[in-house]
């Protein structure tokens, strides 16, 4: 998936401007930036809930192929886990009773194994996240975009569903492209960081390679030789970005 | 022990023997006038009076008939105008003025006009009962789709589901919850619907008995019939309250 000069805008002035990033196939990107730099906005303009003003978003996957992990977990309400993942599926006319099975079997993958009849409202934050996920993978997509994902979990919960998320896409060979606030997590689960400068007329400012190995422990990958200097240089980075902005405010 | 929580109804129940004991008191003792106060026995005579001989049920058929028709009408056609108000802005445009209108006035007042319209019959209590269920409901489902949440649209949206997939995964399932949610307040209006329109013109109901009850002064069989009406509302309020839960159990 390859983005080429996108510029999206809500009003007079571009929240982003003249972006330009690729994600190979079965690469994990991440993409982080201050508040307010435009990166939902980017992932919206991806699956298609933002026109963009300008620019193209080039990709040889079909629409199904696309799937978005929301930062809350958007399940509906009203439709037992099981309802929630077969829902996507039966869109694309698998029969409902074989939509069924396939849900239930992704949920017991991600350990949720007799929890198909409960409703969202009688499920953890843990648990809605994985069925949200479940719900995601189920559409067997090639390209997974994550807006913070693992943002409103607690920390134990979100070491697990992130150790189960890495451990998922790298054995499917799924792309991922990740938007998050966290500089650790970036690194730690990616191949690839892009950071976007502050926000409005929001570009890539640099872009970071990390030679950690896979298959990997996001917190075991936290230790390895190559993570501190990265680490440092991102924030030393970001925080240059944003106190330059600051100066020129 | 007694001052338990879970003894409030005891606490309740014994509160109103007591308070019906000293009305009965004092309405034998000659201090309440029975012909605007009767006293709790005369009230309770002239129930059982109505089930013994019989002539309730005519009217609490009709009255039944008219607010329980008026209700699933003004369920109906509130959620369809609703949805098509809240999906194409040119009927918004056009309904929107005419429901805040409606819902302004004390729609009762329409009344004596379904009573021209459509004669003493059973319809033009149906009309009053559905006007005042319509507009509810139409307010609640108009409102409650424009406020529908973002994110599940965009979610059914981003898995593939198109416009009629929305309507049925996202939009009428929070219409079903609005719906529900103000069931109670709609049986409500429609049994005062109902009433009132047996009040200003009808042969039959309960209305027109309490209207009949009013001109001959005839204060135990209003106490009756209020009674009456106060437990037939709430034994619809308690189906009604059993039906959201069961259908709101996601929540």
């Amino acid at each position: 998936m390859r983005v080429r000069d996108l510029t999206i805008s809500y009003g007079d002035e571009p929240v982003l401007e003249g972006v330009n990033l690729t994600v190979e196939e079965g690469r994990f990107v991440s993409l982080v930036g201050p508040s307010g730099s435009g990166k939902s906005s980017l992932l919206r303009a991806v699956i298609g809930l933002q026109q963009p003003l300008s620019g193209t978003v080039e990709t040889n996957l079909a629409r199904s192929e696309l799937g978005l992990l929301f930062q809350d977990d958007a399940l509906l309400p009203w439709k037992t886990a099981r309802d929630n993942v077969a829902l996507g599926l039966t869109f694309n006319g698998t029969e409902r009773k074989k939509a069924l099975a396939e849900a239930e079997a992704w949920l017991e993958r991600l350990g949720l194994a007799g929890f198909g009849d409960r409703f969202p409202r009688h499920l953890s934050g843990g648990q809605r996240k994985r069925v949200a996920l479940a719900q995601v993978l189920a559409m067997k997509p090639r390209l997974i975009l994550m807006d913070e994902p693992f943002a409103s979990l607690d920390a134990i919960v979100r070491a697990r569903v992130v150790k189960d998320v890495v451990a998922l896409v790298e054995r499917e060979r799924i792309s991922v492209l990740l938007v998050t606030h966290d500089l650790e997590e970036a690194l730690s689960l990616s191949d690839e960081v892009y950071l976007l400068s502050q926000g409005p007329r929001a570009h890539v400012i640099e872009q970071y390679n990390v030679p950690i190995p896979r298959p990997r422990d996001p917190v075991q990958s936290r230790m390895h030789p190559a993570f501190a200097p990265l680490y440092e240089r991102l924030w030393a980075d970001l925080s240059r970005e944003v106190d330059h902005r600051a100066e020129a405010a | 022990m007694f001052l338990h929580p879970r003894y409030a109804w005891i606490r309740q129940l014994a509160a109103f023997a007591v308070l019906l004991a000293v009305w009965e008191a004092a309405g034998r003792a000659g201090l309440l006038n029975p012909l605007y106060v009767p006293n709790p026995s005369r009230i309770g005579a002239a129930l059982v009076e109505l089930f013994s001989d019989g002539r309730i049920w005519p009217h609490l058929d009709a009255t039944f008939t008219a607010a329980l028709g008026g209700l699933a009408l003004g369920i109906v056609v509130g959620i369809l105008l609703g949805v098509a108000a809240a999906l194409v802005p040119l009927i918004a445009e056009l309904l929107e003025p005419l429901m805040t209108v409606l819902n302004a006035i004390p729609r009762v007042v329409l009344a004596p006009l379904f009573v021209i319209w459509l004669g003493i019959g059973l319809a033009s209590k149906v009309a009053l009962s559905f006007i005042l269920v319509a507009v509810l409901i139409f307010s609640t489902v108009f409102t409650g789709i424009r406020q529908v949440d973002r994110k599940l649209v965009e979610r059914v949206v981003t898995l593939g589901g198109d416009r009629w997939a929305l309507v049925r995964h996202v939009y009428l399932p929070s219409v079903a919850a609005w719906v529900l949610g103000n069931l109670k307040i709609a049986v409500g209006f429609a049994f005062t619907g109902a009433c009132v329109g047996e009040f200003v013109a009808a042969t039959r109901g309960l209305g027109y008995l309490l209207s009949f009850a009013q001109s001959t002064y005839n204060a135990a069989l209003m106490f009756a019939l209020i009674l009456l009406i106060l437990v037939v509302v709430l034994l619809i309020f308690g189906v009604a309250g059993r039906l959201e839960k069961y259908l709101l159990r996601w929540n």
